[in-house]
């Protein structure tokens, strides 16, 4: 029984690595990116290429990181980007062949402008800029008070707000970070006054936004391209071919168009993307019900064989620090300290070590996962009274004896309910693992987030919360099961 | 047989100027006796005079800063102690059973890892229930299923499963009601006799002492006060402190005896 569960949950580790690899396209977690990755699909599709779309995978550094360690093959990025922040060493108004040269050492192609700017520009609520007198980012330096809401990403890169508020002088001190997604809505709610935007987005003309002229022309210019690996011109010149005959197809109106018509009127990005291309859009294939038990596998195998690993090493990690006490306050230390790393950060970590996909976000959880299960053995095994450890010693058993029919028995509860915490934690945390494209439950979520919409966020965040429940009801007839008779018994007089 | 000092070659256990402190606090302090094979000793003081630390040295679960343990002739190391822990059982107050297995499983523990069959086993704590009045159906219950008399006699038969040569206990009466203790001590009394294992039992009550053993060993802050028979304590008290311990206890005994 105990054996056929270990084949299963095996076969549930391993099986996507039986499955042929196609060609391989990332796209970053916001609604452009998305669709241009789509885009890219289906030309590949329309020109007999098998390629799959990992959709979402996060912001750039993953994006980044996972084409040159070869998890993707190719994604949409912007010039802008590639010579702010990902080469070191190009001038920052470098054209499109000086970055093709920059990028051919790192085994990196990249295509022409697929025929649009998406520059940051930052956008006031046209009435709200109106009745302050705001055309320009220069006027902003008038009104201090402004509350600027911008993306995460804006605030910490270089090219983003560090430099444009040098650039300008600016004087706002009432700096948010948030979600770009989130950001409209902070804007239209009034909890801000101002924020960073794509000068494509959707949502410029749909909610009367103003973007401020770049009058002392801070920003530069995004063009839209792919990169893609250059050893694709070998495995598959096809694709390549495929990819470079976008350039310069797809106009600031086309794109702005195409946003609008997912974000704001929710259309499917493959449904848009086809109708650009002109070709028949190919069905999601998958229902809801298929859908939610593809994701349900996915979310299952991450939470399980994170905790699994987890176990085997958590628990002779928490044995050996009942022993060695001050190693092992030292061992309980580092786990703790692996607990305070933020949850994003750590999938994040973990990507250069094993790329993108299933296996960083495992890892991400075993690491968590480790502190509540070495705690527990540890606190169950040092809560054992003295004189019972002294009675099993003075029978003259040995050690390892005491340890397995004496000790962890009577740790068991103790140490299931550490087992118990983490896996509660893990299906709650697993969630993001749709960021690194791990794919579960994270999914719709992030996709929910990404285009505003409450439905599919709850697609996802409903069956985790029932899976958590689920997995603490298991864990608790299970502690119920294995905790012997006489450790539930009330001692009597 | 009655006095240590003239038999010190068949001693089963022996101490030699052992010293045992904990931090600031002193455990035993250059203590030296015998314990003559067979015999039957009680080691009687009030709390923290060091006899429970003497007992846990006889059994190498603790070790003496200064001095040596001999037992059989031999002084102890740390490699034979599994092996004497074998030959030697020990009670505790209390009983220190194991909560998760039964009365049973309790007793299996060892014999189990020394690869006893079950009938084996099964048989051996038949009889010694019978040696120790209990009913056969208290194996099957668990510690917490049993009263405090039943737990005690679980914890002798534990500590008889293998035939040991000799028996430690350490207040192995003191969490007992008075009924169930005098009964329990003529039990005791009567086992001692019957197996003539050599005998150490620590204990703070005189009378239980003389009732159980030949020779009762006074000890205070860790030194031995005086060494011998109820009456020499009585009767030719080595320190006003032996007379004060035993007319402490006998003014307490006496509405009762």
């Amino acid at each position: 029984m105990k054996r056929w569960m270990l084949f299963a949950l095996t076969c549930l580790a391993i099986s996507p690595a039986w499955s042929a690899t196609p060609v391989r396209i990332g796209s970053k977690e916001f609604t452009e990116s998305v669709i241009l990755g789509e885009v890219a699909r289906l030309a590949a599709r329309q020109a007999g290429v098998d390629a799959e779309h990992k959709r979402e995978l996060g912001g750039t550094t993953i994006l980044w990181s996972a084409l040159q360690h070869g998890d993707i093959d190719a994604y949409p990025e912007y010039t802008g980007t590639l010579t702010h922040e990902l080469l070191k060493n190009v001038a920052p108004d470098a054209d499109i062949p000086t970055l093709r040269t920059a990028l051919k050492p790192l085994g990196i192609g990249i295509t022409d402008s697929l025929g649009f700017d998406d520059s940051y520009a930052i956008g006031m609520r046209d009435d709200r800029a109106a009745q302050l007198g705001i055309s320009r980012i220069s006027d902003l330096l008038a009104h201090p008070d402004l509350r600027l809401g911008l993306s995460n990403e804006f605030m910490d890169r270089s090219d983003g707000w560090p430099g444009l508020r040098q650039h300008y002088d600016l004087p706002q001190t009432q700096v948010r970070g948030l979600d770009h997604a989130l950001s409209y809505r902070a804007l239209t709610s009034d909890a801000v006054d101002a924020i960073d935007l794509y000068s494509t987005d959707a949502e410029i003309p749909y909610d009367h936004l103003r973007t401020l002229d770049d009058d002392k022309h801070y920003f530069p210019h995004y063009e839209a391209v792919f990169l893609y690996r250059l050893s694709l011109a070998q495995s598959s010149p096809v694709f390549v071919k495929a990819l470079q005959s976008l350039s310069g197809r797809i106009s600031e109106d086309a794109i702005r168009q195409m946003n609008a018509r997912v974000k704001l009127r929710g259309e499917k990005e493959t449904v848009v993307a086809a109708g650009f291309l002109g070709v028949q859009p190919d069905s999601d294939g998958a229902g809801f019900w298929s859908r939610l038990l593809q994701r349900t596998l996915e979310h299952l195998r991450l939470v399980l064989v994170s905790l699994m690993a987890a176990v085997l090493l958590a628990v002779p990690l928490g044995i050996y620090a009942s022993r060695a006490r001050r190693l092992g306050h030292l061992v309980m230390a580092m786990t703790g300290v692996l607990q305070t790393i933020p949850s994003l950060a750590m999938f994040v970590f973990m990507i250069p070590l094993f790329g993108i996909g299933t296996w960083p976000a495992i890892a991400a959880l075993f690491l968590y996962s480790l502190l509540p299960i070495v705690r527990n053995t540890y606190t169950g095994l040092v809560g054992i009274p003295p004189d019972l450890r002294e009675s099993a010693a003075a029978l003259g058993l040995p050690r390892g004896v005491r340890l397995r029919r004496v000790e962890l028995p009577m740790a068991l509860r103790s140490i299931l309910a550490g087992i118990k915490t983490a896996a509660v934690i893990n299906v709650g945390t697993a969630t993001l693992g749709a960021l690194i494209g791990a794919g579960g439950y994270g999914q719709p979520i992030v996709t929910g987030i990404r285009l505003d919409d409450i439905g599919l966020i709850l697609e996802g965040a409903v069956p985790a919360a029932l899976m958590a429940l689920v997995v603490q009801g298991i864990f608790e007839g299970v502690e119920h099961w294995l905790t012997p008779r006489g450790m539930k018994l009330e001692a009597r007089q | 047989m009655q006095n240590a000092s003239n038999a010190p070659s068949d001693a089963a256990f022996e101490v030699h100027r052992v010293s045992k402190r904990y931090g600031s606090i002193v455990a035993l302090d250059d203590v030296s006796l015998s314990f003559p094979s067979g015999s039957t000793t009680a080691l009687i003081g009030s709390s923290g005079s060091g006899k429970s630390t003497l007992l846990r040295l006889l059994l190498g679960l603790e070790w003496p800063d200064r001095g040596e343990v001999t037992v059989d002739g031999h002084v102890l190391e740390n490699s034979q102690v599994l092996a004497l822990r074998r030959r030697t059982g020990y009670v505790i107050q209390d009983g220190g059973l194991f909560p998760h297995l039964t009365a049973l499983g309790n007793l299996a523990l060892l014999p189990h890892h020394l690869g006893w069959s079950n009938e084996r086993i099964r048989e051996r704590a038949e009889a010694l229930a019978a040696l120790t009045h209990l009913p056969q159906n208290i194996l099957e219950r668990y510690p917490a299923e049993l009263s405090g008399g039943q737990r005690q006699r679980v914890a002798l038969m534990r500590g008889l499963m293998l035939n040991p040569d000799a028996l430690l206990l350490d207040e192995p009466l003191g969490a007992l009601d008075p009924n169930v203790r005098h009964e329990l001590q003529d039990q005791l009394k009567s086992i001692f006799e019957q197996l003539g294992k050599t005998v150490i039992v620590v204990t703070h009550d005189v009378a239980e002492a003389a009732w159980l053993a030949d020779r009762l060993v006074l000890m205070r802050s860790g030194k031995v006060v005086q060494d011998g028979r109820l009456e020499d304590l009585q009767q030719r008290p080595a320190h006003s402190f032996v007379t004060h311990f035993v007319q402490a206890q006998r003014t307490l005994q006496r509405p009762s005896a």
